[in-house]
């Protein structure tokens, strides 16, 4: 993600030039924020937060600074964000006997943050099936997090289904 | 050119072998020049033996009464005869203990050491010993083919030659049949494991202790040999992470749907780590293939992904591999006397 500062004089179509070079750089925009109290010359603080292609990230952000100097929009700050990325597993076995909560917690500990938790309850004897949806930080490898897993899933005899 | 062979092993894979040089012999002989004598098919309690050539017409139509024949003869084992009777080719057919992989691992042996060339569709040597054949081939100048071990008539092992100018890097792939029919019915019915099961063996899918293949055992030894053979690995069985897929429910499968998800039992070697473990792969993947096909796919480095697929077991298909196999021997050794 990331967050554009910026001064855009407060005039009809000033916003549009500020959208344009983004979209024309295929980026994904996720709010804009008016600050029209903090006016000061007529100029108004904007904020925008948008995504770019990951791959094409640093490319494509220098021509939005580009255009938009031409265009003559002041850019204050530009805040690059920490870019998670997304996994999918599922544990089966007794994954509610062996406390999920500890096993989302131990998780946390490292970083690995689980966003979403869907489960498929069956009898107490039975094994059950647990999907989480994990948020990794760009610290952390798919590997690093595979390994921790892998070692909660020996300790408790869960089986890990991972992409 | 005459070539005498020995076949052991005349269970499926052995008759079936015979079936086909009979329909391909006058193919073999007008392509290649090639005229296949079998003087020998070894039997766990004797053998068949004939050094003007056995009369395989009627072998074949005794069908399970081979030991009526004239020429066959009680305990005869191949370590005695292989050498008297003068072998160009052994051909070995027989099912091996997963553990120490004999007897194959000792025919092998015997007959390498005996400067004999050898043909083998059984797995077991090849992911125990893969090292140690290959030296002794190359001590005893002889050669050893082994098409049919992994994914049967499937021509994964042979690509490399087809693949000299590119490198291989890694290798996804299903090469447990049983597995794949279990998990896809599963899937495509929401059937129970067991149910499942039942009906892979009532289809002759699965054996009746299908362990080896759910549990991953066979793939893994099919992923050791490609592995070695494809990326020039050195490992062994014991080197592979090995996860079965007996625990998996109706309920693990719909909770992968749920993200546009199936669950395939793969067998992957990347990164110096070889592993056999169910996995989520998406529902578009070339790797979600159903019943009991197998599919490779090689990750090479100038090419992008090749992805390989076909039926990974049953008589006629190995047969077809070892008959491969048999001309690609026949080739080097004339490139060799040239």
């Amino acid at each position: 993600m990331i967050n554009l500062e910026v001064r855009i004089p407060d005039t009809p179509g000033c916003l549009i030039e500020l959208i344009k070079p983004i979209s024309n750089n295929g980026g994904n925009i996720f709010g804009i924020l008016h600050h029209h109290d903090k006016k000061i010359n007529n100029m108004i603080p904007v904020n925008i937060s948008f995504e770019l292609n990951a791959k094409l990230r640093e490319r494509k952000l220098e021509n939005i600074k580009d255009e938009l100097r031409k265009s003559k929009i002041q850019i204050d700050k530009i805040k690059i964000g920490i870019e998670q990325h997304h996994f999918v597993v599922i544990l089966t076995g007794h994954v509610f006997d062996t406390d999920v909560v500890d096993t989302i917690k131990r998780l946390a500990s490292k970083k690995i943050k689980v966003s979403e938790l869907q489960a498929k309850l069956t009898e107490i004897s039975e094994v059950s099936d647990v999907k989480l949806k994990i948020d990794l930080p760009e610290s952390i490898t798919k590997e690093e997090m595979i390994d921790e897993l892998d070692k909660i899933c020996e300790e408790k005899d869960l089986t890990l289904i991972r992409s | 050119m005459d070539v005498k062979i020995g076949l052991i092993g005349k269970g499926n894979v052995g008759s079936c072998f015979l079936e086909l040089l009979k329909k391909k012999e006058n193919y073999l002989h007008k392509e290649y020049n090639l005229r296949i004598i079998v003087i020998a098919i070894y039997e766990y309690d004797g053998a068949l033996i004939n050094e003007k050539g056995l009369d395989l017409d009627k072998i074949i139509s005794l069908k399970e009464r081979f030991r009526e024949h004239k020429d066959w003869k009680d305990n005869i084992k191949p370590i005695d005869s292989m050498q008297k009777i003068n072998l160009d080719l052994c051909i070995d057919t027989t099912p091996t203990n997963p553990d120490t992989g004999k007897p194959a691992l000792n025919h092998i042996i015997d007959a390498l050491n005996n400067h004999i060339d050898v043909i083998s569709s059984s797995k077991g040597p090849f992911y125990l010993k893969y090292k140690e054949i290959h030296e002794l081939a190359k001590k005893t100048k002889t050669y050893i083919k082994y098409e049919a071990t992994v994914a049967s008539c499937v021509p994964i092992l042979s690509i490399k030659d087809s693949l000299n100018g590119n490198e291989i890097t890694s290798i996804k792939a299903i090469l447990n049949g049983t597995s794949n029919y279990i998990l896809s019915r599963m899937t495509s019915e929401g059937v129970a494991f067991s149910v499942a099961l039942k009906e892979a063996q009532e289809l002759g899918y699965a054996e009746a202790d299908p362990t080896l293949d759910i549990e991953g055992y066979d793939a893994a030894g099919k992923l050791v040999i490609l592995a070695n053979e494809l990326l020039n690995w050195s490992k062994t069985i014991s080197d592979v992470k090995i996860k079965g897929i007996s625990k998996i429910t109706p309920h693990t499968i719909e909770l992968a749907k749920l993200e546009g998800f199936t669950i395939k039992h793969l067998a992957i070697a990347e990164k110096d780590i070889l592993f056999v473990e169910p996995r989520l792969i998406e529902k578009d993947s070339p790797l979600n293939i159903g019943g009991t096909l197998n599919v490779i796919k090689l990750q090479t480095k100038y090419a992008g992904p090749i992805i390989i697929m076909g039926r990974g077991a049953g008589g006629y298909e190995a047969a077809s591999a070892i008959l491969n196999d048999l001309i690609s021997i026949q080739k080097l050794r004339k490139r060799s006397i040239e």
